[in-house]
């Protein structure tokens, strides 16, 4: 009322004359902007909140532009146009799938290539993959920024005549000059014919990223030297699966779980899969499962876990056993699981193991009957030493989180999901026996295979990647007619790890240049090779990865070790400093895999694929050559003389190792379309896909979209990027074995149905292609099921293989030493830093395998995003009580020395900077070895890099809408005389100037030192440079890590040939003139710390064995003749 | 006609005042303008007014208080006030976005320097723009239009700037620490009340 009776009356003249409208500030607009928003189809805030457009726009997908957007909007700004210039932009996308291939995951990509400019703006996910569910993590987006990497290598790259591997000289050269000299002398090495050839030209991966291709092309080269990164990764997790079920590795059926107990981060935060796995693990959470996360450090997944158990590295199977114990004796055990799929009854009737156990005084006497419920008496007695009180003491953990645990454990029921990869198994010897005994505890409790349990990898893959045999002359279907592998590589298999999981890869520099060893073994019979013709490395950098890295330099300079080197490498990095060659093929979005992994209880696949090059052919374009389009595709890009190694070793194995024919070679890659040609993309994807995949091939073929295409398969993969073969897969070892066609199918794989038998114990032979007898499966109930893979076709919590013939009766039951004498006499799988070890206050146990989850091994130091948001940080994280009790605080700077508890011999030291945590466990340290890269120059020139008249790639805009773009492309790529002009190359490059920063290194081979010299710092970026416009901005300089590995001793684990990754050190105040990442390394040591492993733990091939390596387990990549397994050994 | 003048002038005058600081040209006019002097009459009183320099005026006295009263302390925005967990609809929720739109306006953000479009001076200069339009149509003796027009004010009134402006007024006027926007904080408050009464009573 107040305001009523005080009013004014404001309109009674006065207000005629104020000088209102003339001071308004005029903040409406009604002029084009509006009318451009109505036209549009834009809104100003989405109508949905998806990512992705419906499948059927993907070829013409228009969107306002992203930072344009950041303006306000269209309610702001209109829509761009040419009546309202200054709205917001919009893009007119092609989007193309592919797959992220910064790690193993394969989550899916679309690579979303704007028209007007013919560059991709983003990489985003892929809604339809099964496993990521159109979810990344910085690393898929981060493809991007490492595709218009201003330092990526822009073409082909020669060491310059004349000077040393390791100079730094360089000269540009062509793609068939590269292919002339290596496939040369490939050919050469293969017409040999003997058997040392056969071993002689290595191919060595780090990670794969695909199913089977490049294992196909050493196949039909008849070579066995196909060596992969395996042992620095994941031997140790891979071991335990395959004694345990004769798989490769757990797949957790997360998404339904309702434990989910991680023996690490790996899986939620730091390493495989774990996009997808955070996923899905998050899926469970909301349902109320409960995460436990087992890992001396707190990971991120630590810290939101339901319960942090930080357990001292190596100890964690005394946790199992205990756990196992009490659910043993307190009746918790699922008796129907246990019975029907645990091989008890190998062990009740192995009255000479059951003596060897008394003997062992694993158990105090003979069991009193051979039934199953003896064995559960045995196994009472047997784990009952494993007290809390036990296991308290043994892994430093608190009796009332054990206690936690075990009711977390008995309240999941079947539904437990666990994963061993990395980690613990990874860092120390023995590790692999942690995972038989947390497999042996979740099979108690029947959580294997189950729905929220525990699966297994080979049910949940597709590997079809080197399976387009069909579309060749010479392979047929599948590759049926490609001869097996006829050699054994003593320097991938040596004979002291018969049971190793995969190649002893980390001790390749150590066996070339050890002569006594070779000259050993050579005398006992083998044939052990003491160079390499021809070695190549794909995408990997063993130089900086592997332990001991100063000895890696040393055999890569040396030209009598390695006569000619090669790698297949977009980027560069440590090792390709000392190559021959240097070859740059594609990242994620620039090459074609099929690559499948076991994310979920499901079978799927991505298509991963050069996102512009398939952005080009949908808009009509033609490559000169069909079998170098990729190559085309890119240079029409302006990425460079970019390629792939699918079209590379199509073209090399037709053209350039076997042109004529005569090695057998070309007709396993030629075209059965086009012979004398090689196969196409199309038509090996087309067979790879089409004749494996059959819910496929029958969804393609009734889809009148493909069904009339000339590559249906392959078109409907190129549109989609992924598949799903078959969903929902739980307890495979229960189905039936399938009959078709006269033959009977085991786990995918087909037997001749008429041989088949079974034997009194229930198990089902029939004979492989070749005629031998296998066990295929398990009569039980009278069902004729396929089982387990094992040769019991059950559970082989016995491992009666590996206490027999492969001479470890010891662990061939889940075991952990009770005490230190055990420890002594099972120093096997003691880690080599336990507690045990450790003596004075300042000696810890270093944890070094966790990942930093924005990087990736060398992979990520080519991209800026990846490289701002992680800064390559990688301190030391100690305990603050024990910073204080040794004096250091927050970013001091510590000498670390390295110990071997085998040998008793030191290293040498890395400094690195202390940071003090309540994160991880008194008496660990916990520093990343995925820190310390380096590089000796800033720069590299190339000095014919630009000049001699090089090549005006083509003249048209590059733009998708205009169609003199589409019908150019150059001629003749990577022949002489065709080198492309590259965009905005002035002949200097940079080497990883985001990621990188710049050492000296001094090594004389015995010492080996690096010190940093400058940091990484902002620099203008030349080429792509509107993409790296921020480049001057860099504000990190990438210092704080060091290049422990190159200090670390190779580790060989004496059963799965692991490199055991975690060291024992000692910590020290600096000296005088250390700085953080500064190395010293005696590698002469290291050499003498490698033989120490291999002579005093391991029980290798001598004079009574008949086999190099037991026949049932996997052994990778090319398969081999039965009779290269055959070994007589001198004694 | 006069009154629609009238009408049109003042809510103009006030959407310049509350919706940013003022410049110098802004302040010379207040400073001088007699029917500004007799509307703030506290402002006309301030001895400062004449005594100043613009810049120490504005440096010192009214971008302080402006800043305080729209940026800082208090909230001129309708969503703050209406929504229920007072959050400020900076997206294309905005209740007032579609009548602007309706009526093809667009806030040229740039020039506003304001985060959504429901803030009191942009309300108000709307107002003022609907006020010109019926100044049109009256001009072109277009009876019907000038009654939706009013229509068009009264509803915008009685849906928009009644159910909020008020309560941020009356605390604009009691936070206000300099004359001028004390007595703009009044006769906003009062105008606005008085404008709907003559619109209802006229409708």
């Amino acid at each position: 009322m107040m305001y009523l009776e005080s009013r004014r009356t404001f309109l009674k003249g006065t207000a005629l004359t104020v000088a209102g409208a003339a001071i308004a500030k005029g903040v409406f607009t009604t002029d084009a902007a509006a009318e451009s928003v109505k036209e549009s189809k834009f809104t100003n805030t989405p109508d949905t909140l998806s990512f992705y457009p419906p499948l059927d726009q993907w070829e013409g997908f228009q969107e306002l532009d992203g930072t344009d957007w950041k303006r306000g909007g269209i309610n702001r700004h209109g829509v761009q146009s040419e009546e309202n210039p200054d709205g917001i932009k919009v893009n007119d996308y092609i989007i193309v799938p592919t797959a992220c291939s910064n790690c193993e995951a394969s989550c899916g990509l679309t690579g979303w290539v704007d028209k007007k400019t013919f560059t991709v703006r983003k990489y985003m996910g892929n809604p339809l993959h099964p496993g990521s569910r159109g979810r990344n993590c910085a690393k898929g987006y981060a493809a991007q920024s490492q595709m218009y990497d201003p330092d990526r290598i822009p073409f082909p790259l020669k060491r310059a005549p004349g000077s040393k591997r390791g100079e730094g000289k360089w000269i540009r050269t062509t793609w068939d000059e590269a292919m002339s000299t290596i496939g040369k002398k490939m050919a050469d090495t293969i017409r040999k014919g003997d058997e040392l050839s056969r071993k002689s030209v290595m191919f060595h991966v780090g990670r794969p990223n695909e199913n089977g291709f490049v294992p196909k092309i050493w196949e039909t080269l008849g070579l066995d030297a196909y060596n992969s990164h395996t042992n620095i990764c994941s031997a140790n997790g891979r071991t335990p699966t395959i004694h345990f079920v004769n798989d490769d590795r757990t797949s957790p059926d997360w998404g339904n779980s309702k434990l989910i107990f991680l023996n690490s981060s790996h899986a939620a935060d730091a390493g495989h899969y774990f996009q997808q796995a955070a996923g899905y693990i998050a899926d469970a959470r909301k349902k109320g499962a409960k995460l436990v996360v087992m890992d001396p450090r707190l990971s991120n997944s630590a810290g939101i876990s339901d319960l942090w158990i930080a357990p001292w590295p190596g100890t964690e199977s005394a946790i199992y056993l205990y756990l196992a114990s009490r659910i043993l004796n307190e009746n918790q055990v699922n008796k129907a699981f246990v019975k029907r799929w645990f091989n008890w009854d190998t062990l009740m009737n192995d009255s000479e193991y059951l003596n060897f156990m008394v003997q062992k005084g694993f158990i105090s006497k003979l069991p009193a009957g051979r039934d199953f419920e003896s064995y559960l008496e045995l196994l009472k007695e047997m784990y009952s030493g494993y007290t809390l009180e036990f296991a308290v003491k043994e892994t430093h953990v608190p009796a009332y989180k054990l206690e936690q645990l075990y009711e977390m454990f008995l309240w999941a029921g079947d539904a437990i999901t666990t994963y061993v990869w990395r980690a613990t198994a990874a860092g120390n010897r023995g590790g692999w026996m942690t995972g038989k005994s947390v497999f042996f505890l979740v099979g108690l409790r029947g959580a294997i295979g189950t729905v929220g349990g525990t699966g297994f990898y080979h049910s949940h893959d597709i590997s079809v990647s080197g399976k387009g045999g069909s579309s060749t002359v010479g392979q047929g279907k599948g590759g049926a007619d490609v001869p097996k592998v006829t050699a054994w590589n003593e320097l991938t298999w040596p004979p002291e790890w018969p049971l190793s999981t995969y190649e002893l890869s980390f001790l390749l520099p150590h066996l070339l240049t050890d002569t006594a060893w070779q000259k050993k073994w050579n005398d006992r019979g083998l044939n052990v090779p003491s160079k390499l013709a021809v070695y190549i490395p794909r995408m990997y950098n063993p130089v900086w990865i592997n332990p001991d890295g100063f000895r890696w330099i040393e055999v890569l300079k040396d030209e009598s070790k390695m006569e000619l080197t090669m790698n297949l490498s977009p980027v560069w990095s440590e090792t390709n400093w000392y190559m021959d060659y240097v070859l740059p093929v594609g990242l994620a979005g620039e090459r074609h895999d099929q690559h499948s992994e076991a994310t979920l209880p499901a079978r799927w696949t991505s298509f991963r694929q050069p996102v512009l090059r398939v952005a080009l052919e949908k808009s009509g374009w033609k490559p000169k050559d069909p079998n170098r389009a990729t190559l085309e595709a890119h240079i029409k890009a302006g990425l460079g003389e970019v390629w792939e190694d699918n079209e590379f070793w199509f073209n090399m194995c037709v053209n350039y190792i076997d042109p004529d024919g005569s090695l057998g070679i070309k007709k396993m890659w030629e075209s059965k379309r086009h012979p004398g040609k090689p196969v196409t993309i199309a038509e090996w994807y087309d067979a790879a896909f089409g004749d494996n995949l059959p819910k496929l091939h029958e969804t393609v073929m009734n889809d009148s979209r493909y069904a009339n295409e000339e590559f249906p398969v392959y078109a409907y993969m190129r549109d989609h990027g992924t598949w799903l073969e078959e969903d929902k897969i739980y307890s495979v070892q229960e189905r039936e074995l399938k009959f078709e066609d006269g033959k009977v199918v085991s786990h995918e794989k087909k037997f001749d149905a008429a041989s088949m038998s079974v034997d009194s114990s229930g198990i089902i032979t029939a004979n492989d292609s070749e005629g031998k007898p296998k066990k295929i499966g398990i009569q039980m109930d009278g069902k004729k099921l396929q089982g387990f893979t094992t040769p019991t076709r059950k559970l082989d919590v016995y491992t009666q293989w590996v206490a027999k013939e492969w001479k470890w009766p010891e662990y061939a039951m889940p075991m952990y030493p009770r005490n230190d004498k055990e420890k002594v006499e099972m120093v096997h799988i003691v880690s080599h830093v336990n507690h045990y070890y450790m003596k004075e206050k300042n000696e810890f146990a270093l944890n070094t395998v966790f990942r930093l989850p924005y990087n990736i091994h060398t992979r990520s130091a080519n991209s800026k995003h990846l490289m701002e948001i992680s800064q390559n940080h990688d301190p030391i994280w100690i305990s603050t009580k024990d910073a204080q009790n040794l004096g250091f605080k927050r970013g001091d700077a510590m000498r670390v020395r390295i110990v071997d508890t085998v040998s008793g011999l030191e290293s040498g030291y890395f400094v690195a900077m202390a940071v003090p945590t309540e994160g991880v466990l008194p008496g660990t340290l916990a520093c990343s070895h995925h820190g310390g890269r380096w590089k000796l120059t800033n720069h590299v020139t190339i000095p014919n890099g630009v000049t001699d008249g090089k090549v005006v790639p083509g003249v048209a805009p590059r733009d998708l809408n205009d169609k003199a773009f589409l019908a150019e492309s150059p001629a003749n790529v990577g022949k002489e005389g065709a080198q492309t002009k590259i965009d905005d190359y002035s002949g200097t490059t940079g080497i990883n100037s985001f990621g990188v920063p710049v050492a000296e290194i001094q090594m004389d081979g015995k010492e080996g030192k690096l010190k940093y010299v400058e940091g990484i710092k902002g620099f203008k970026a030349e080429r792509f440079a509107e993409y790296n416009r921020d480049s001057e901005n860099v504000w990190w300089d990438g210092l704080s890590g060091s290049w422990q590995n190159a200090v670390a001793a190779a580790h060989p684990d004496p059963v799965s040939g692991m490199h055991c990754w975690h060291q024992k050190v000692i910590l020290e105040p600096i000296q005088a003139g250390d700085k953080i990442g500064d190395i010293f390394v005696n590698y002469e040591n290291n050499f003498k710390i490698y033989q120490a492993w291999r002579d005093d733990l391991t029980r290798g091939l001598d004079s009574n064995s008949k086999l190099r390596r037991p026949k049932h387990i996997f052994r990778p990549w090319v398969k081999l003749d039965s009779a290269s397994y055959d070994v007589e050994i001198k004694g | 006609m006069d009154e629609i003048i009238a009408r049109s002038n003042i809510y103009a005058l006030l959407s310049r005042i509350l919706l940013q600081e003022l410049d110098e040209n802004v302040l010379d006019i207040l400073k001088v303008d007699p029917t500004v002097l007799d509307f703030f009459p506290h402002w006309n009183e301030w001895e400062q007014r004449t005594t100043l320099s613009n810049k120490e005026i504005l440096e010192e006295y009214l971008n302080p208080d402006f800043t305080n009263l729209s940026i800082l302390h208090l909230v001129p925005y309708e969503t703050f006030y209406t929504r229920s967990d007072q959050m400020i609809e900076t997206g294309g929720a905005n209740p007032v976005t579609d009548i602007y739109s309706a009526y093809d306006f667009l806030v040229d953000y740039e020039i506003a320097r304001v985060v959504s479009a429901d803030h009191i001076g942009i309300e108000l200069e709307f107002m003022h723009h609907l006020c010109e339009a019926q100044k049109k149509a009256f001009g072109e003796n277009d009876m019907d239009a000038v009654k939706e027009l009013e229509n068009v004010q009264h509803n915008f009134l009685n849906s928009h700037l009644l159910r909020w402006a008020p309560m941020y007024l009356i605390n604009m006027k009691y936070e206000a620490r300099t004359p001028l926007y004390y007595d703009s904080a009044e006769m906003t408050l009062e105008f606005l009340l008085n404008d709907n009464e003559i619109l209802s009573t006229r409708l």
